[in-house]
């Protein structure tokens, strides 16, 4: 099974694999592509939700965090980073 | 466009610390309209360039591409290439990015730099940038890019000088330049890829990202403990509302009942003295009273807006919101709503799903707004003992008015409810925001908001509720009744007997006579309920000098029961009394179909929450 985004382990640095643009809609794609989520791209699940629920999602992308949805995160699958490369924050 | 004065964009990412940018250079003298058609604000100003001729600055709404997904940002794109009605297409662009974030906000900055105007970058916040450990090269940027960069640090005034001596010489050098041949759009992933590639040649060193700011969202973003935090904060605004408005509401009041004195003595006995005494100052300066409260809960949003926390609070929302089918984004307007709702309802601009952003207008009416404060500040300090309660540091008072704030809250979230799964259903909300970074608010940015909020409210007291109070009293003395009258000048009166009609309709509710009066002027907005209280028992009180003596409180004290005093209270948690709102919602859902929806509603809601509270009152024996 592949590993995807919503269900991610908080705090640990994992790579984008592929992304499932079919299943989001055209504006909700170009916006994670604005926020620089993309395939290659090492990504940081922070923070997920709060009383009431699990959703949203809180991820560390470089310097930024960014807030999404457990559905647009369900179209991203990810794997894990093999050799951590000495710079990554 | 020689001799004419230039004007200079200013444009961005959000969070890149425009506005901060644009304070630092025009200072406090801004002129903020909205764009023809449209209601995305146009925030503009003045600056010196380094010989001291004038140029015009605005600031354009924060956006990630020159591709839209809002009306804000597509007022950005349509400025900055030319096709926006009623703006000339600028002839300088300054691109504002946030120096420990190039990777992102380059991508906007090189789709700028293409459109070929003369471009200089603001590689803005360079001293959080270098706080994280991060040291920048602008000349290998400038060389890259190919345009000049200016660090600056907008909010210490830091490269100002600098930077518009960079864009007088960028509109000079560009004047002598072919045109640039534009180049093939590249595809938003090249764009990132270019802009990473530029990013990491223009970074010198780079140590990991300091630990503090994930420390403190440890804590704030906690599913538990941030959700209390949270609920402590809005707890604390409130109190603080009440606690320290006190002593300026007394000063002010003092300065009121001068000026009345002033007028009594000088303006003879008569017409005009009427009614500028009982009139004007009475009904106006019950409204102004109220302006050191609405500055505390504005300084209060401000600070949190400023300080990076307005999106964590989005953020820990965000599920409550998603189960009655908002989204997180919601929060801000409608936080934003607790001060006034048209500012909250043209905050949903930033929603983009349409039905969502729907739903949201139509409840935001339903969050406490600074108007019903006037309100529930004269109801609860009559009616409400001022006592702490159980041993807490927490006053009756305040508890109540915590209370009527939770009661707004939770009716909108059904309304939400069930609007979602009836006339507003559509398909589940999105939520995608980028999370700032924290800052210490700067007073100077703070300070302008305030008084900007400041200057709106003490315009509307000058005008709408002057006017409309000078009206009321008006039709409150006249005609005069007899002298051996058995009724009441307000009874007597023009207002009186349509008051008396309306009295029918909401009598069943424990309404009486004097809230039917206050209700009709308080359509225009819920303040002036108040101020209609004061001058009819100006009017009432007439020359009495024992009835004159007596405060307004102290009469209300004696002619409503505390079941009638609850019942309003509860009738201004849900009544859509405020012409503005309606007028702002017309424009923003461009028709009359769902503010009139939107008012029937609350209307309906209004009746019924009056008339449970005063029978359920009265059953309890306060009747």
């Amino acid at each position: 099974m592949i590993a995807k985004l919503d269900s991610a382990p908080l705090g640990m640095t994992v790579r984008i694999a592929r992304i499932d643009w079919d299943i989001l809609s055209h504006d909700e794609g170009r916006r994670l592509r604005e926020f620089g989520l993309m395939e290659g791209i090492e990504v940081k699940p922070l923070h997920r939700g709060s009383l009431f629920s699990r959703e949203p999602l809180a991820l560390g992308i470089g310097r930024m965090q960014v807030i999404i949805r457990g559905r647009q995160a369900a179209a991203i699958a990810i794997e894990p980073v093999e050799v951590e490369p000495a710079a990554a924050a | 466009m020689t001799g004419a004065i230039p004007t200079i964009a200013l444009v961005g990412n959000p969070n890149a610390g425009k506005s901060s940018l644009f304070n630092a250079l025009t200072g406090a003298r801004q002129k903020i309209a909205n764009y023809p058609g449209v209601t995305v604000e146009r925030k503009a100003g003045h600056a010196s360039l380094a010989d001291g001729r004038p140029a015009a600055l605005i600031d354009l709404p924060g956006s990630y591409s020159l591709t839209p997904a809002s009306p804000d940002e597509a007022v950005t794109r349509d400025v900055v290439l030319g096709r926006q009605a009623g703006e000339r297409r600028p002839d300088a662009l300054v691109v504002v990015v946030d120096a420990a974030n190039l990777d992102n906000h380059l991508c906007f900055a090189l789709e700028l730099i293409a459109l070929g105007l003369p471009t200089v970058i603001a590689l803005n916040m360079v001293d959080l940038a270098e706080r994280d450990g991060l040291t920048l090269d602008p000349e290998r940027l400038a060389a890259e890019l190919g345009v000049p960069v200016v660090p600056t640090v907008a909010v210490r005034k830091r490269g100002l000088t600098d930077l518009l001596a960079a864009i007088d010489g960028a509109i000079l050098s560009h004047q002598t330049q072919a045109a640039a041949i534009p180049a093939p759009q590249p595809t938003d992933v090249e764009l990132h890829q270019r802009a990473r590639a530029i990013a990491r040649a223009a970074t010198l060193a780079e140590t990991p990202v300091r630990r503090w700011t994930q420390r403190v969202d440890a804590v704030v973003l906690h599913p538990v403990a941030g959700f209390l935090i949270l609920l402590a904060l809005m707890f604390v605004m409130f109190q603080a509302v009440y606690a320290w408005s006190e002593a300026p509401i007394g000063w002010i009041e003092d300065g009121i009942a001068a000026l009345q004195g002033v007028a009594t003595d000088t303006l003879p006995d008569g017409f005009l003295r009427g009614l500028v005494v009982e009139g004007l100052l009475a009904g106006v300066g019950a409204v102004v009273v109220f302006l050191p409260q609405i500055l505390i809960l504005f300084l209060f949003i401000l600070l949190l807006e400023a300080s990076g926390y307005m999106t964590r609070a989005a953020f820990l929302m965000d599920g409550l919101m998603a189960k009655v089918g908002l989204s997180g984004r919601g929060f801000i307007p409608l936080l934003s709503s607790f001060a006034c709702a048209v500012p909250g309802i043209m905050a949903t601009r930033a929603i983009p799903d349409p039905k969502d952003r729907l739903t949201t207008i139509l409840i935001a009416p339903l969050m406490t707004c600074s108007a019903r404060l006037p309100v529930y500040t004269l109801i609860i300090g009559v009616f409400i003992p001022n006592r702490a309660v159980g041993g807490l540091p927490v006053g009756l008072q305040g508890l109540v008015l915590f209370g009527l704030y939770v009661a707004g809250i939770v009716g909108a979230l059904i309304v939400a409810f069930v609007l979602r799964r009836s006339v507003t259903k559509g398909s589940a909300a999105g939520f995608m925001m980028e999370m700032p970074r924290y800052q210490w608010p700067r007073l100077r940015d703070v300070a302008i908001s305030l008084w900007q909020r400041a200057w709106i409210f003490l315009r509307r007291a000058g005008t709408i509720i002057a006017f409309t109070t000078v009206i009321l009293w008006l039709l409150l003395s006249f005609p005069k009744a007899p002298a051996d009258s058995e009724m009441r000048q307000v009874d007597y009166s023009i207002a009186g007997r349509i008051a008396s009609g309306l009295e029918t309709v909401v009598r069943p509710i424990g309404f009486n006579h004097d809230i039917a009066l206050a209700l009709i002027p308080a359509m225009a907005a819920r303040e002036v309920a108040v101020s209609a209280l004061a001058t009819a028992n100006a009017i009432d009180a007439g020359d009495d000098e024992d009835q004159v003596a007596m405060s307004l409180g102290e009469r209300l004290q004696g002619r409503w029961s505390l079941a009638t005093a609850l019942a309003f209270l509860a009738w201004f948690v849900f009544a859509p009394q405020c012409i503005s709102t309606i007028a702002i919602t017309r424009r923003e859902t461009n028709g009359w179909k769902w503010p009139l929806f939107m008012v029937g509603y609350l209307f309906l809601l209004a009746y019924a929450a009056a008339g449970i509270t005063y029978w359920t009152a009265v059953a309890f024996g306060l009747g």
